[in-house]
């Protein structure tokens, strides 16, 4: 259900993006800032439609990442010279690049929606999530979705692993306890959707994390199979400093939703890695 | 090789091979176009995995102005779908290139690869078969031992002529990312091959390891800038490849450096034209093919826009640059919109002097590199007399459209033609639209 209505809006997206892309072409008119966000748009959309895909192209992910970077380092070099803002939206009047008329409000914050849609375009329905999260794209939500998707195109079974002997990085998990959670991570398959935007709404808005328990986001998952010696270490990290916390949650987006379908795609997942198990150990 | 000279080929419609019908069916598409040493057998590959070869007829003493016609000579399944389970993926099946082998013996053999298992084919042919068994009859059922009473030798009379491919090699295992090219060494015993971010180095006749002569996987995946698009061995020599890149770059490595051919020996890369700075100058500047000429000494690259020739001796900027569809410079985000401007072109030369690419449309393009001159063609049945020779084509890029041109909104970015060949003696070229293998050949007399 959840699937249909939003490929339903995609498609009128897609659609919207035709039309403005040949307005891109066309056009000498469009302000270079809308141009940029125009295609940052486009990006970021692709990039999110590779997510749902069992298995990414590589070279497009690259070139688009790269695209979405060179994009980001523009936009910061801009704001470097302007306090205000990094992101601006899409807006008609070219005047409101130049410093957010809300008065330094953070992108970041949800509150900062009903701005951005007052300042819509007229091609975009207010009610889309989609746009919307488009619109409030920071800086760091950019790097984390380019982050998210090119770790997920690094197999766990990598047969030839890469010769240069570098000290370990994101690939070794930091804390023992987590590898059940890494085992999660690494397969890029079974994430939903929400894994790219998912983390660019919530990974930032570290308010809304700090608001909730660690155990009310894991509370639903059934963990009972992993009580058994030699299975996995359990699904759920002790409890850790807050810092700390951040970083599982940041790598694991599927597991940072507090969605029940999230939820459900976990312990399907879990339940599929144990059958694998008992295989493999031949029980 | 082929007409030579400054005099402008003219191209006529040979054959045309493949479904009429509008409607594509998936594994029908072509996805690639080999033909072999002799030019006497051209291969094509498609997305269902399968392998057809042509074969030109022996030429017709008496019909001398034309040459043989290329008919069905084997057709087999090369690589089928597969399923991993550890990843869960499916592996497709389409046959990403063919490599053909210089011929030994009788047998034909070459290389097919998939985005991850690469086979070698061995196609023989057979034309004779034992005949008078002792023990059997004809049909193979066993004689009544008591009725046999003398001694007969099989001998071999001849039969239809049969065309049997059989796998001889299978090359697994070796690529966790899509393999994007082969390339058969000079030597003739070892061969590359390349995926977007290693390359590895196979003994025709070892199929349970290779080596990794290239490895661009950083150790954080995050830092991933640039992957591999394409690979080729230097035609002359044994220890020399080269290796393109997403972002425009090639690099040419020389195996007896070091095992690891991570540090190149030369970087063959153009600066920027600030000019055409664009928020997809990085997109259209990836390499989709890399092809050296016969003699080694030059190299061909073709990115979105154009055809770049390079001189191995000069690694700074090539020597000379052929635009192919300048006129879509300026439509480049509908065409990032609609996934067009990552559409692989390949080019083809006939070794020396002329280069041939596609283009949108059903049309393709070639260079003459001493005249300087251009043409379009288009592969259409509209004009499938043989021997009718094929009209240049004009895309009009803006102002008023005269009359048998094109306009650039009319284009159909759907019928696209990414494969081509060229015959390695002659003036045959075979052009693959979407479904369809087109043969032309230059008319004589």
């Amino acid at each position: 259900m959840l699937g249909r209505g939003l490929k339903r809006k995609l498609s009128d997206y897609e659609e919207n993006m035709a039309g403005l892309s040949s307005a891109f072409d066309s056009s000498r008119s469009l302000p270079y800032p809308l141009k940029r966000q125009l295609v940052l748009n486009m990006c970021l959309t692709k990039l999110q439609t590779y997510k749902m895909l069992v298995e990414p192209n590589l070279h497009r992910s690259v070139l688009i990442a790269n695209t979405v970077r060179q994009i980001q380092e523009e936009m910061r070099q801009e704001s470097n010279q302007q306090p205000v803002n990094i992101c601006p939206g899409i807006a008609p009047s070219s005047h409101s690049y130049t410093g957010m008329e809300s008065s330094g409000m953070s992108l970041q914050l949800p509150s900062g929606i009903s701005q951005q849609e007052s300042n819509c375009c007229d091609l975009r329905s207010v009610e889309d999530p989609i746009e919307n999260s488009l619109l409030i794209v920071s800086d760091d939500d950019m790097s984390s979705a380019i982050s998210s998707i090119l770790k997920d195109l690094d197999f766990v079974e990598d047969i030839s692993p890469p010769t240069c002997l570098v000290p370990t990085g994101d690939d070794q998990p930091k804390f023992p306890e987590n590898t059940g959670l890494k085992l999660e991570d690494d397969r890029p398959d079974l994430k939903g959707a929400e894994c790219v935007f998912g983390s660019f709404e919530i990974s930032n808005s570290t308010s809304y994390l700090k608001d909730l328990a660690i155990d009310d986001i894991f509370e639903d998952i059934d963990t009972s199979m992993y009580d058994s010696d030699f299975c996995c270490p359990p699904l759920m990290p002790p409890r850790s400093p807050s810092l700390a916390t951040e970083e599982p949650l940041k790598t694991f987006p599927s597991c940072n939703s507090s969605s029940a379908n999230n939820i459900q795609i976990c312990r399907t997942d879990l339940s599929e890695l144990d059958h694998i198990m008992e295989i493999l150990v031949g029980s | 090789a082929g007409a030579g000279g400054g005099n402008d080929i003219q191209w006529c419609f040979s054959q045309v091979k493949g479904a009429v019908d509008d409607d594509v069916a998936e594994a029908d598409i072509i996805s690639t176009v080999e033909f072999n040493h002799s030019g006497e057998l051209l291969a094509t590959g498609d997305k269902g995995g399968r392998v057809v070869i042509f074969q030109q007829e022996q030429e017709n003493k008496t019909q001398s102005h034309s040459r043989g016609e290329y008919n069905v000579y084997s057709t087999f399944q090369s690589h089928e779908p597969e399923f991993d389970y550890l990843k869960s993926l499916e592996i497709e099946e389409k046959i990403n290139k063919i490599r053909w082998l210089p011929q030994k013996n009788a047998a034909q053999f070459l290389l097919s690869t998939n985005d991850k298992t690469i086979k070698l084919w061995k196609i023989s042919e057979r034309d004779k078969r034992p005949e008078g068994y002792n023990l059997k009859e004809e049909d193979g059922r066993y004689r009544d031992p008591t009725t046999v009473t003398t001694l007969r030798v099989p001998v071999f009379r001849p039969m239809d002529l049969m065309v049997e491919a059989s796998p001889r090699r299978i090359f697994a295992n070796a690529h966790t990312y899509h393999i994007n090219s082969i390339s058969i060494n000079s030597d003739y015993e070892t061969y590359l091959s390349a995926d977007d971010l290693r390359i590895n180095l196979w003994h025709l006749e070892i199929t349970d390891r290779s080596f990794n002569i290239v490895d661009i996987k950083p150790a954080n995946m995050e830092e991933l800038t640039e992957v591999i698009t394409a690979a080729e061995f230097h035609p002359n020599s044994c220890s020399t490849f080269v290796y393109s890149s997403s972002k425009g770059t090639i690099r040419l490595c020389d195996m007896r450096a070091s095992a690891l051919c991570d540090r190149h020996s030369k970087l063959f890369e153009e600066p920027e034209d600030p000019s055409n700075r664009s928020f997809f100058s990085e997109i259209i500047s990836s390499i989709s093919d890399v092809k050296f000429s016969h003699s080694g000494r030059y190299m061909m690259t073709r990115d979105y826009l154009s055809v770049k020739i390079w001189d191995l001796n000069m690694e700074n900027r090539p020597v000379e640059t052929y635009q192919v569809h300048e006129y879509l410079r300026s439509k480049l985000c509908s065409l990032y919109e609609n996934d067009c401007i990552f559409d692989k072109f390949e080019c083809c030369w006939n070794g020396l002097d002329i280069v041939m690419t596609g283009s949108y449309n059903n049309f393709f393009r070639m260079f003459d590199r001493n005249s300087k001159r251009d043409v379009t063609l288009e592969a259409s049945r509209e004009n499938n007399k043989p021997r009718t020779v094929l009209k240049p084509r004009k895309v009009c890029a803006s102002g008023k459209r005269k009359k048998d041109e094109i306009s650039v909104d009319s284009l159909d970015f759907n019928k696209k033609i990414l494969h081509t060949a060229w015959h390695p003696k002659e003036n045959i070229i075979a052009v693959a639209t979407t479904n369809n293998l087109y043969i032309f050949q230059d008319k004589m007399n």
